[in-house]
């Protein structure tokens, strides 16, 4: 007797709209704006690549903390976690800081949260154009 | 005013940027027409300021 609890085997079709919704959602992280670029969704492009790109800018020029993997905390370690949202903008972040990070004053503090909310905001940008690859509407 | 030098920027001109820009990527992300977008990224960046010199006087009698 058939297992009636078990899911259906999804179709070739499905799983491979699950595989392209993923493959853009990885591209939105990457780089800002690629995911829904991919997807012809220019205007959502443009505005994610342009605030997440002006976050990062700002948040290194005012010197903000951009976390690196040898955290001491837990605090450390999600920091990591957020500027890493903002894919590889997260390297171009450590390439503009050049003097390091200085939080002794409140503008590197303030750049510290610039830096976190790009890649946050990045991510939930990736999320976006994943589920709307997936053709939830969006 | 350059990414090596940092910029200087007031607590107000940091808070204006951080949720003019927020609002921008939330009206994109949420809207699709351009008028709603609009309107939702006014009435964002409005709230933004709002609440958040709100909060900032809620502060000031435990500054001192």
């Amino acid at each position: 007797m058939a297992d009636e609890t078990a899911a259906p085997a999804a179709p070739p079709q499905d799983s491979r709209r699950e595989m392209v919704a993923f493959v853009i959602g990885v591209a939105g992280w990457l780089v800002p704006g690629l995911g829904h670029a991919l997807m012809k969704m220019w205007g959502r492009a443009a505005a994610c690549f342009l605030t997440v790109g002006m976050l990062v800018i700002l948040g290194a020029g005012m010197r903000g903390n951009v976390f690196s993997s040898s955290g001491n905390d837990a605090f450390d370690s999600l920091g990591y976690l957020a500027d890493l949202g903002t894919g590889t903008f997260y390297l171009v972040a450590r390439s503009l800081e050049k003097n390091g990070a200085d939080v002794s004053h409140a503008g590197g503090d303030y750049g510290t949260r610039f830096l976190a909310t790009a890649g946050v905001l990045n991510l939930l940008a990736a999320l976006h154009a994943y589920e709307a690859a997936r053709g939830r509407k969006a | 005013m350059n990414a090596e030098m940092g910029f200087k920027l007031g607590h107000f001109q940091s808070m204006l940027l951080f949720a003019l820009l927020i609002s921008i990527a939330f009206g994109f992300l949420s809207r699709r027409r351009p008028i709603d977008r609009v309107k939702y990224i006014v009435w964002s960046l409005f709230l933004f300021l709002l609440i958040g010199v709100g909060i900032g006087w809620a502060m000031y009698p435990f500054s001192h």
